[in-house]
Parts: C-alpha cells; structure tokens; sequence
C-alpha cells in the first residue's frame, strides 16, 4: 500500500487525473453493462478494459515488463471489443437481431486476456524497444478504430435520429474524436520517434542522435494534445455512459 | 303482367322450391291434363299450356314484361325454380276449346295491335271474326283495365276482366271498357283444335336434360359464389390486419423514432405474419419482441407507454377477426 501511495506522490498530476478519470469511466461502463441490454456489453466492457490498460500507471509492479506489454495489449483489445460493440449496435439497428449472451461477450473478454497473457508468458520477456512497439501497434490499432467508430457512430445516429438514444450516440462520438487526438498525437510522436519511450532507449542503449530539438514546438504541442486529449477521453467515456443511463432510464 | 283466368283449381300456392320441373311435366302428360300451370315468382310469372297432356305452349314473362316462348321458357322456369328458392305453382283445369283460346292469348298470331277503338269500326272485326269461323281472342284495354274476349269458330266462348279472374258469361263489363276513352285493342288468332292436337313441344326438348343443365350450372354458381365469398372475405380480413399493423406502426413509431417501423416488421414476420397482431399467444410473444428491442432505444418511461398503447390497441382485437 506505502508503495502505491508512493507511486501515486511520484505520478504527473494529468496522469493522475487521467487514470483517475478513466477509473471512473471504467466504473461507470462496467455496471452499465450488468444493468443493460446484451447490445450494450461489448460496448461496455471494452471501455472497461481501456482503465484496465490505463491502469499501468498506477501498478506498483510495472517493473515486470511483461506486465507493462501487457497493458498495452489490454488496451489494443479494448478498442477492438468497443468496434465490434458499435458494429454490433449497427447490425442491431439494421436487422434488430441481436444474438448471443452477455456471459459470452464476459466470458470471450476473459479468454481474450487470458490469450494474451499467455502469448507473453511463453515469449521471451519484451526489450523496451519491443514493449515501444506494442504501444505502437495499440495507438495504431487505436487510431484507425476510431475512425471507424466514428462512421459507425454516425451511421448509427442517422438510422435512430429521431429515437431518445441518439442524442447518447453523439456523446460517444465525441469520445472517439477525443481518444482520435489523444492517441493519434501519441502514435504521431512514435512515428517520428519524438516520444520519450524512444528517447530514453537511445539515451541508456544505443548511440543513435535524435532531431527533436529541432521540431520541440510541434513536439510540445503533441504532448499538450495528448495530455488533455487523454483528459477529456476519460471523462467524456464516464459523461457518455452516465448521460446514455440517463436517457434509457 | 300475365292476367289469366282460374279454371278449376287442382292445387293453388304450390310451393315450387321443393319440386322438379320434370316431375311436374311428367305427372301432368300422364294424368293427360288439359289446362294451364301457373308458376308465379318474385320477378317473372311462367305458363304452361297443356292439351291431353300435351305441352303445346310455354311462356315466361318478365318484370318489364319481356316473353320468352319455347325452348327459352322452359330452361328460364327451370332455371327460376332452381335458383329462386321461392314461387307458388298454380294448376288450373280448362276446357279443351278455352285451351285453345289461352294459346291464342298467349301464342297466338296478331291479326291487330294496339289499334285505337275510336280509329276502327269495332262491329267490322266482330262481324270478320264471326264470318271467318275464327279461333282466338280479342283482348280491349286501355292503360288501366283490360277485357278479354275468347272466340271458338267465330262465336264468343266467354269474357275475362283483369279484376275478377274468373270466365264470365255477360259481355257487360266489356263493354265498359271499351267506351272508355283510349280504349284499344289486340286480335290473335290461332289454330283450331285440331291442328294444335298435333303440337308437342315435349316431343322435341327435353326437359329432364334442362332441369339437369340448371341444376349443374347452379351448383357450380354456388360454388364459385362460396370461392369468391372466402377470397372476398380474406381479402376483407386482410384489409384490416393491414389496417392494424399500420395503426401499430404509427404506434410504435411515435415512440421509438422511423426505426418502429422496422421493428414491428421484424417482429411480424418473426412470429407468422401481421396475422399475430389477433392471436392472443403469438399477440404476446409479438409485444415481447417489441419490448425487448425498444428497450434498447427509448427510455424506460417512453417504452412502458408505447406498451400500454399497443396493448389497449390489441386487446379484444381478435374477437372482430
């Protein structure tokens, strides 16, 4: 517990709010999925898993690489379950049927992460460069999911436009342009190799120079964008769900 | 209007719908009847003329006072006494000579027609019918009344007035009518009773095999009308399920958004058709389904309304169906 608290004091105040809020988020999705429809569970979880992923921050036993890959693969799920949540709802509005199980959709989750715990487990233990990688592959499974979330999103909202739902779907949309900035100024510095995982790595293991100084204005920014991108995401996820319980109520 | 004198009654007010043509023809042509048979029905009166159980005139006259003779009246009373239902059967016994004067009345070869009393000299034609030994009848009417006069050889055999229906012997009232003003008259002749002992039209139309084509043609008549009245009624019944389901459309639209439309025809067609909407079970599994999926798009509060409008809408639906 000291150790935790510790972490907490050594934690970046928007980190904390961050995880704090996607806590809150992760809270709020779950017990809408226990008190929803079948249609909601995907959705619900996967919003759930991104806390899960987020959450590294303020686990004390980050130190275990291993563990830290597999935040990072923990969150690569958690936007493919919210996509196939929101294709899900699509289908749903296109043909109104909506097969399965809410203790499937748990159950798959749970065997999702045990997966990918298990892929970890029989591999060697991830090099910093190797774990810089997966959080690549996450903000770029990310990036391009949330474009497709917001098409879903849009073509979900204009088939129940007139429904009391659909004004809940623009609040998740605004989750997905939020989390877009967030994750997409994120993988943007990775690209560059401008992000502090890939500045670490050639300061402690390799020789290699870096050109950030030269472009630290738009590195800046980007870092700026991703701290209240990463904000705002978790409290409009916890404001969506609250306001999506609202109008179903 | 057929207005034909009584003779002497063997049945009156016969109901028809439970005979057969045939089996009248034949009782009468065996029992060598001579007379008339009257058969009387809501919108056409028929005639047979018998001689010593011969047929020698069939006639059927309409409302609007079309004739049929013949062939054509005997399938028109066949036909009227299978599909009517209803009519009275009139058998009257007459004498051979007045026999013969009513198939003048009724068959007979028009000498004179609709000719005014005041443009013809009356005594002439009495004076022709008696000088030419005629067989027939003189008919004087006017647009009220009417008096018939039957001749045997030129010599009045009796008088007839469309008022007492019975042959009389004094010319009195005939007389009266032919003074009224615009009084007319009608001349026929016909064969004497000899010639007319060789006409049979039994001879050469079969009655059976018409009574037979009626009775087929009837049944197939009712069949078709019994096919026609089911689609009839289906499509009838299917008008108003139509009505229905759009009157639950409106419904379930009203609460959830254009997308109740969508999902009232999922819900139909996964419980059998709009036919659900009035079958108590399937009724149920149909709100069920409804339910289920509107819960996913309106509130609470706005899917326990649509509820109780849909289910005030069904409840005692199925009884009118």
């Amino acid at each position: 517990m000291d150790k935790f608290l510790e972490l907490l004091s050594q934690m970046n105040p928007f980190e904390l709010v961050k995880v704090i809020s996607w806590g809150v988020a992760g809270a709020i999705s779950f017990y809408f999925s226990v008190g929803n429809a079948r249609v909601w569970t995907s959705i619900s979880i996967g919003f759930f898993l991104i806390f899960l992923s987020q959450a590294y921050g303020i686990n004390p036993w980050t130190h275990y690489q291993k563990l830290t890959a597999y935040h990072y693969i923990v969150g690569a799920a958690a936007i493919m379950t919210i996509t196939h949540g929101f294709l899900e709802y699509y289908v749903f509005c296109r043909t109104f049927e909506m097969p399965g199980n809410k203790l499937i959709v748990y159950l798959t989750a749970l065997g999702i992460l045990a997966a990918s715990g298990a892929l970890l487990i029989v591999n060697p233990t991830p090099s910093p460069n190797t774990i810089r990688n997966i959080k690549m592959v996450e903000n770029a499974i990310w990036v391009f999911l949330c474009i497709v979330n917001i098409e879903l999103i849009r073509k979900i909202y204009s088939t129940i436009r007139d429904s009391d739902i659909s004004k809940g779907f623009i609040a998740f949309g605004i989750v997905f342009v939020c989390i877009f900035l967030w994750r997409g100024a994120d993988l943007y510095l990775q690209i560059y190799q401008w992000d502090q995982d890939w500045q670490d790595i050639i300061t402690l293991m390799t020789e290699e120079s870096s050109d950030i100084e030269e472009y630290m204005g738009r590195v800046e920014f980007s870092r700026e964008v991703i701290r209240y991108a990463g904000v705002l995401s978790g409290v409009s996820v916890g404001g969506a769900f609250t306001y999506m319980y609202k109008l179903l109520k | 209007m057929l207005l034909l004198p009584k003779g002497n009654p063997l049945f009156e007010n016969m109901a028809v719908s439970k005979l057969k043509l045939p089996d009248i023809i034949a009782k009468l042509r065996n029992g060598s009847f001579t007379g008339y048979a009257s058969f009387v029905f809501q919108t056409s009166t028929a005639v047979l003329v018998f001689e010593a159980g011969r047929l020698f005139s069939a006639l059927v006259e309409d409302e609007n006072s079309m004739r049929e003779s013949g062939f054509q009246a005997l399938s028109s009373l066949a036909e009227s006494m299978v599909t009517t239902g209803s009519g009275a059967l009139n058998v009257y016994t007459l004498s051979k000579d007045l026999t013969m004067c009513f198939y003048a009345l009724l068959e007979g070869e028009p000498l004179c027609k609709d000719q005014n009393l005041t443009l013809i000299d009356i005594n002439a034609i009495h004076e022709k019918i008696k000088i030419d030994k005629m067989n027939g009848c003189l008919r004087i009417f006017t647009d009220e009344h009417t008096a018939i006069v039957f001749y045997k050889e030129g010599n009045p055999l009796g008088f007839f007035h469309d008022g007492d229906r019975e042959i009389e012997t004094s010319p009195t009232e005939t007389q009266k009518i032919a003074g009224m003003p615009g009084a007319k008259i009608d001349l026929f002749s016909t064969k004497n009773a000899s010639e007319l002992a060789e006409a049979n039209l039994l001879e050469f139309i079969n009655v059976q095999e018409i009574w037979d084509a009626c009775v087929a043609l009837h049944k197939s008549v009712i069949n078709i009308t019994d096919t026609e009245s089911q689609e009839l009624a289906k499509i009838i019944v299917s008008q108003q399920l139509a009505e229905l389901e759009e009157m639950v459309k409106s419904i379930v639209v009203d609460s959830v958004g254009r997308i109740g439309r969508g999902i009232v025809d999922k819900e139909i067609s996964d419980n059998g058709g709009n036919s659900c909407l009035v079958d108590a079970d399937r009724a149920e599994k149909f709100m069920k389904g409804i339910e289920r999926t509107a819960k996913l798009l309106v509130s609470g509060t706005n899917s326990k309304v649509m509820m109780e409008r849909l289910s005030s809408a069904l409840t005692g639906v199925d009884s009118e169906f």
